[in-house]
């Protein structure tokens, strides 16, 4: 490479042929530059090796279910407790600061339809939503259902989609909330199961 | 030498005039048109209420009167030139000449002739319906046996770069157009293409990342070879750079397609090629802004004074910026922040505003003058230009590089260790952009204004000029005597060391990338065997290799031959595997459940209305996409969608699973009036669609050609058909009515409805999960 | 003694013709613009070095949280929403830059480009200090390796990595303040690997540029430098040879000879490689090394100063001079068009940001002969102190109100707060949509924002559709 023949500057290295008058040198490229070329091949025959042959790194989708579940557990670790059931959800009502911080939450969201004592249509015929202190529930009959119905809501009705909008730590600590104006483990009664007309 | 055997020829220069003037005009209307649509995104009234200068409509005819319209004229003015100079030979027939000018002015009126009616064929820079779809066929092969009629005539044996480079784009585009473009009509106005679902996203890109490369890339790089040295009057900086750089790029190019598909539901393998592949087309890239930028290194003293030298430093600039920018876009990571943002659409028109447009306007003010023999009206005037031009493209892409860089942190910014958005309102993404939406307009006015000065400045220089036709004076052939250098066989095209080298090592790797573990360890081996040996081979006989490129240079046939294996490569091993294979069983755990009758109609009305343009429906493999729009998007659940609808920007929110999130009711407000329900939104006003009668009489013949392409319809006769249609929309119109807005079941808006809910259907497919990391599944 | 290589027009002076790399090594040089550019030098490396350390308004003065999407410039708070204001410093630097390169030439990059500070005046000080000149340093590279030439090279790179190190660390900072840095810098790396992998390949990209890469970055790599080129024009400074004066060259006292005396001192100096006496070139960035080399020549040999010199090209030629070309006055006006946008940008920001959408589900409800439209607000605090705001709807139809108004909401500060709107109206007196607006006022702050939305209902006799 370090022929010392070579290094002079030489202008006779100009192609003979001339196109329309344009002539060409035939300087050689810039080292680095074809390093870069090279560079990036041998980065492909890494890559694909990584992913294709030895199947190290995770491809798409076991990626983003393993992100899916960690987002899962964080959530999880997010609510007032770490595992989500009737249980806990009653135990939490009993929490006064997990009720206290519900209470919050449920006074900046949910009191223009439901109202501050949570009476709903019990105590104003024209307030949007239902009585939550009453024990004949319109969507299921167990706390957990409380929690379901909050998150998802029930767009048919008005009831909006709390999930995206609240996080399940501010929704367990409203539900709490609803849940310490009940007796705990009282039974509540699913509507759907009542006969028509009986309500 | 023979006094006698001297002739003169004189070069066909019309059409090279024809092809400049329509090369002005078509900029400036698709300079227009996107001015039109940039402000239309911040101000959506200025569709005046039509249906045909809505945004989604018209943004087509923007895209392909710059593409095809203004850089394609610009590319055949400078080929025409160009090439009968190189070679020494006038354009083989006047005819095929003249057919192909009027021809492709005809395929361009007829695109502005249907794009804004809804004509469509829904795919991006493949927009254009099928009867169109053949004239450009017919056009391009004419132009083909033009071109190659003329090198087969020609007086200068051997051929030029910039001659390879014209060669690698007509054989590509044509090779690309035509794959891209097969389908099935059922009118004549209307087709389904041949592929569908994950194929077609694979094609198009295959096609819509190499319509980058072969229309707007390598014809424009064959134009600098020879219109840069010929304005700086220097010889270019190195034949061995434009050797080595013309086929890596040619060769790599073809395989970056997937890189538009990142982080979607296109199988990892297609993914990792193309995100690699787009990394290894930095060096050949750059290889050619060099060689432009080191010819001009030695006149760099005079592209103070010259606009011609000003344009081509910028535009070569230009060039180098985009093609670094692109490999870095298709970094996965980069990418999921980047892309469907304003970031891309930076990326474009820093290539086609700087590379092409600066381009065409150094060769058009170095023509000007030569072909009207007159010197150019003003200097100053083509200076002012330049610095108009560029103070457009700051704005413009600063504006863009702000506004997708703005989108892209606020879309995929998470609060609460990551379990929630912390912008879970698009619109609030939207707002915060539309300052720049403003600026953008600016800027490509500015842009626009340097366009208006160059064509006052042309009308000046040829008005009252005498049109000048070029001559030479050549030796005649004759048939006695023999050739300088021999030329190639077809034996000496593929037998020989660089060709046998190349094509049994890309075997090795072939057997590498696809084998299993043996044939992995042995293609490798093979591989690197073969390297070193090729490697060994030039540096000892590295006179015999030149000597047979040389040969080469003097057979247009097998250096054809050889440019069109070399751009065949990538995507048959990308097309096939993802063809063959099994598309029913190709789906991972979920298949999409077909459309009805109307929602199919529906389907032809999003299509044709435009709004994939603005509406993704693909939602990647990221988190914050899943969190904003819901679960992830499978192979699957596209798989009979012709065209796929995966989108290339969100302007709007992604619609993958909006079915069922809104009631009907929802939908009609929000297409009758957007800012109704969702205040500050930019989308424009589609109430035609509540006004309009659907159009049932082609569905019979839709719903054929839609089985005829694999789609499991069961067998319905055309009046099951009809009846379906109608007994669906009467129960989409009931609906509305019982939520207050009666609206007539006949209308386009039920069926688009119809359709919107459906998105997101599918059915779980029993049987084996598919690994997305072997290659086929 | 002639310098190792005579550049020429054809061919790259640091591309050897076997295409590798032919390293440079300036001579020293002493003078006005070798003093003015060291001293501009040390401060601008002062300013980036201080910035993240000096607190204006409780953050440091440039702190660029990306994590928390807040970017502090001197005292002002920027929210993401508010990135759009980006634009004016990238087209404002713009146009700057289009005004001082028109006026000045490649200046940016002989002066104030931070790889012609650092390379300079920090790395090409270091290689000085332990390798001796020009002369020194191309004899040592030359010389067979052995004991002290391995102990230099050491102590080099040792220094290089050291300060490449540094470079990096104060880059990390803008974005991530020092007290952060230094809890980074003090934990394990495991703790925080994205920090620690982009110091060592920041580290290591600083490392090789600087100690390897140097002029190629500006000759092939920089799109700016050639933008700057074609910038300039006939009136624009550059550095120039006077052509006129120097030639025919020679001896001192040869006879007819120009006043160059062909020394090369100006090549020998050069740090991209080029003779300046060949014209305006594409590798000078406008150091002006050269212009000091000649003067100090000229001196010696009792000739005026100033044969190669910052001039126009006009002016090199003895053509009349112009300063004013109708290009600035318009890259004026469009910068002081930019710079009263941004202004108006900045000061229309408000503290507390209101948006409003939709709740999910349908437009409107009907239930109990009401009609009931249901909306999210937003309100973002962008203020260190927590806001109390007011909402207030104006605008209603006879026989609708509002629900969810009632109270004054306390936004805490950098914080954010979300409250349901609901807008009812009895369906006897609906007679098709409206628009109202919301506000939202803080008294206290002066604060208030407002916007507007609409109103539906069901179709009404002549309303729908």
């Amino acid at each position: 490479m370090t022929d010392p023949k070579k290094t002079h500057p030489s202008d006779t290295d100009i192609r003979p042929h001339t196109f329309d008058g344009i002539q060409e040198f035939n300087h050689r490229l810039p080292n680095w530059w074809l390093f870069t070329l090279y560079g990036a091949v041998v980065f492909w025959l890494c890559y694909w090796s990584y992913y294709q042959w030895f199947h190290e790194g995770p491809d798409d989708r076991h990626r983003i279910q393993a992100e899916l579940v960690q987002v899962e557990a964080a959530k999880l670790a997010a609510m007032a407790s770490s595992h989500l059931d009737n249980a806990s959800l009653w135990a939490m009502s009993r929490n006064p600061v997990i009720v206290a911080s519900g209470r919050k939450t449920f006074e900046a969201n949910c009191t223009p339809c439901h109202l501050a004592s949570l009476r709903g249509r019990s105590e104003n015929k024209l307030a949007i939503g239902p009585d939550l202190t009453v024990r004949i529930w319109i969507h299921g009959g167990h706390p957990i259902d409380l929690y379901h119905t909050v998150t998802q809501g029930v767009p048919a009705k008005g009831m909006p989609t709390w999930g995206p909008i609240l996080g399940p730590r501010r929704i367990t600590e409203a539900v709490a909330y609803v849940l310490s104006h009940h007796q705990e483990g009282e039974p509540i009664i699913d509507a759907a199961t009542l006969p028509p007309g009986s309500k | 030498m023979n006094e006698e055997k001297k002739i003169t020829i004189e070069f066909n220069d019309g059409i090279v005039r024809q092809f400049l003037i329509a090369t002005l005009v078509w900029a400036i209307v698709a300079m227009l048109v996107g001015v039109l649509i940039a402000a239309q995104l911040n101000f959506w009234q200025l569709n005046f209420g039509t249906s045909w200068l809505t945004w989604s409509r018209l943004r087509p005819l923007h895209t392909n009167a710059a593409i095809f319209a203004f850089v394609g004229n610009m590319m055949f003015a400078g080929v025409y030139y160009s090439t009968q100079r190189l070679v020494k030979a006038r354009l083989a027939s006047n005819f095929l000449s003249q057919l192909h000018f009027w021809g492709w002015q005809a395929i361009i009126v007829s695109a502005a002739a249907t794009l804004p009616f809804g004509l469509t064929r829904g795919k991006e820079y493949a927009e254009l319906i099928w009867p169109i779809n053949v004239m450009v066929v017919i056009v391009w092969v004419v132009f083909a046996v033009n071109f190659f009629w003329t090198l087969a005539r020609r007086n200068e044996p051997s051929l030029y770069v910039a001659i390879w480079f014209y060669i690698a784009t007509i054989i590509t585009v044509a090779m690309l157009y035509i794959v891209n473009h097969l389908a099935i009509p059922t009118s004549w106005t209307h087709s389904y293409g041949v592929f569908g679902g994950v194929q077609d996203a694979l094609v198009q890109w295959w096609y819509g990342h190499n319509a980058v490369a072969f229309f707007l890339t390598t014809p424009i790089l064959g134009i600098m070879y020879y219109f840069l040295p010929k304005a700086a009057e220097r010889p270019v900086y190195s034949y061995r750079l434009s050797v080595v750089h013309f086929w890596s790029l040619v060769f790599v190019y073809i395989w970056a397609g997937p890189h538009h598909l990142l982080n979607t539901a296109l199988p990892t393998w297609l993914q990792n090629l193309g995100m690699t592949f787009s990394l290894m087309l930095w060096a050949p890239s750059w290889g050619g802004m060099l060689n432009g930028l080191l010819t001009l290194r030695g006149a760099w003293d005079k592209v103070r004074t010259d606009p011609v030298l000003k344009f081509f430093a910028a535009a070569v600039t230009f060039y180098g910026m985009a093609t670094f920018e692109g490999p870095m876009l298709a970094i996965r990571s980069v990418n999921a922040l980047a892309h469907y943002t304003d970031w891309i659409i930076a990326h474009v028109h820093a290539g086609t505003l700087g590379w092409n447009g600066f381009m065409a306007a150094g060769m058009i003010y170095w023509l000007l003058p030569r072909l009207w023999n007159k010197p150019l009206h003003s200097v100053a005037l083509a200076n002012a230009h330049f610095w108009i031009g560029l103070v457009g493209i700051l704005l413009y892409v600063g504006a863009m590089w702000t506004s997708g860089i703005t989108q892209g942190v606020m879309l995929n910014a998470t609060v609460d260790n990551g379990t929630a958005l912390a912008y879970p309102n698009f619109l609030d993404t939207v707002n915060a952009i539309r300052p720049m939406m403003l600026m953008r307009v600016i800027g490509g006015a500015l842009y626009l204004t340097g366009w208006f000065l160059m064509a006052y400045n042309a009308i000046r220089t040829v008005r009252g000029a005498q049109a000048v036709n070029g001559t030479i004076e050549v030796i005649a052939p004759s048939a006695d005597e023999k050739p300088e250098i021999k030329p190639l066989g077809l034996v000496g095209t593929f037998i020989n060391p660089p060709v046998l080298f190349s094509l049994i090592g890309g075997g090795f790797l072939c057997a590498w990338m696809f084998g299993g573990d043996v044939l992995k360890i042995c293609g490798l081996v093979g591989a690197l065997v073969c390297f070193a040996l090729a490697y060994a081979h030039m540096e000892s006989r590295g006179k015999s290799w030149a000597a047979w490129y040389d040969r080469l240079l003097v057979t247009a046939l097998p250096f054809t031959v050889l440019t069109f294996v070399a751009v065949v490569a990538g995507g048959l091993i990308q097309i096939i595997p993802t063809v063959v294979a099994n598309q029913a069983m190709n789906v991972e755990d979920r298949r999409q459940i077909p459309y009805t009758p109307l929602e199919l109609s529906g389907f032809d009305l999003y299509v044709s209305n435009g709004c994939y343009l603005c509406h993704s429906q693909m939602i990647r493999t990221l988190m914050p996409d899943v969190l904003r729009y819901g679960d992830y998007s499978r192979l699957g659940e596209s798989i009979y969608d012709h065209p796929f609808e995966w989108g290339s920007k969100r302007n709007g929110p992604d619609l993958a699973r909006v079915g069922g999130k809104y009631p009907n009711v929802w939908h009609l407000r929000h297409l009758d009036d957007p800012r109704a329900i969702s205040p500050g939104s930019n989308m424009p006003s589609f109430h035609w669609l509540l006004a309009d009668k659907l159009d049932l009489s082609n569905l019979a013949r839709r719903i054929d050609v839609q089985r005829q392409l694999g789609v499991p319809y069961p067998p319905m006769s055309a009046e099951e058909i009809l009846a379906s249609a109608h007994r669906q929309a009467a129960q989409v119109a009931d609906d509305l009515a019982k939520a207050g807005a009666p609206t007539p079941p006949d209308r386009e808006v039920i069926a688009l409805i119809a359709y919107l809910q459906h998105l997101g259907k599918f059915e779980i497919v029993p049987g084996r999960a598919p690994d997305p990391n072997r290659i086929g599944d | 003694m002639p310098p190792a290589h005579h550049p020429n027009r054809d061919t790259v002076t640091t591309i050897r013709e076997d295409g590798s790399r032919r390293f440079l090594y300036p001579a020293d040089v002493r003078g006005r613009f070798s003093l003015a550019r060291r001293i501009s030098a040390l401060l601008l490396i002062a300013v980036y070095a201080l910035l993240p350390w000096i607190p204006v308004g409780g953050y440091p003065a440039v702190f660029l949280d990306v994590a928390a999407r807040r970017f502090h410039l001197f005292g002002l708070t920027l929210a993401a929403q508010d990135i759009w204001l980006l634009f004016f410093l990238i087209t404002g630097l713009g146009f700057l830059l289009f005004i001082v390169t028109a006026l000045f030439g490649r200046l940016w990059c002989g002066w104030a480009c931070p790889q012609t500070v650092f390379l300079d005046h920090v790395y090409r000080r270091i290689e000085r200090w332990v390798e001796g000149d020009g002369v020194q340093r191309r004899t040592l590279a030359d010389a067979p390796w052995g004991p002290g030439k391995i102990a230099r090279a050491a102590v080099k790179h040792a220094a290089y990595i050291v300060v490449s190190l540094g470079i990096a660390h104060l880059f990390l900072a803008y974005y991530v303040s020092i007290p952060a840095l230094w809890a980074m810098m003090t934990g394990a790396p495991g703790r925080h690997w994205a920090a620690f992998v982009f110091i060592a390949l920041a580290t290591g990209v600083v490392y090789f540029n600087f100690a390897w890469f140097r002029e190629q970055l500006c000759i092939i790599i920089c799109p700016y430098g050639r933008l700057q080129s074609v910038l300039t024009d006939d009136h624009t400074l550059i550095i120039g040879y006077d052509a006129a004066r120097g030639e025919p060259r020679g001896p001192a006292g040869a006879h007819a000879a120009g006043d160059c005396i062909a020394c090369d001192r100006c090549v020998r100096v050069c740090p991209t490689g080029i003779d300046i006496r060949q014209g305006l070139q594409m590798e000078c960035i406008g150091c002006a090394a050269c212009v000091d080399a000649c003067d100090e020549v000229m001196a010696h040999t009792g000739r005026p100063p100033g044969l190669v010199r910052y001039d126009s090209l006009a002016g090199l030629a003895r053509k009349p001079k112009r300063i004013w070309r109708p290009r600035l006055a318009i890259y004026s006006v469009l910068l002081l068009f930019g710079a009263t946008a941004a202004t108006w940008g900045v000061l229309s920001i408000h503290p507390v940001l209101l948006t409003a959408i939709r709740l999910t589900g349908a437009p409107y409800y009907l239930d109990q002969g009401i009609v009931r439209n249901q909306y999210l607000v937003r309100l973002v605090n962008k203020q260190n102190s927590p806001a109390t705001v007011r909402l207030d709807v104006s605008g209603l139809r006879p026989g609708a109100s509002a629900r969810g108004v009632e109270d004054a909401i306390e936004v805490p500060p950098m914080g954010e707060e979300l409250r349901p709107l609901i807008i009812e109206q009895s369906r006897s007196t609906y007679q098709g949509p409206f628009a109202f607006r919301v506000h939202a006022a803080d008294p206290a702050e002066g604060v208030d924002v407002g916007l507007s939305l609409e109103f539906l209902g069901p179709a009404t006799a002549g309303s729908y559709p």
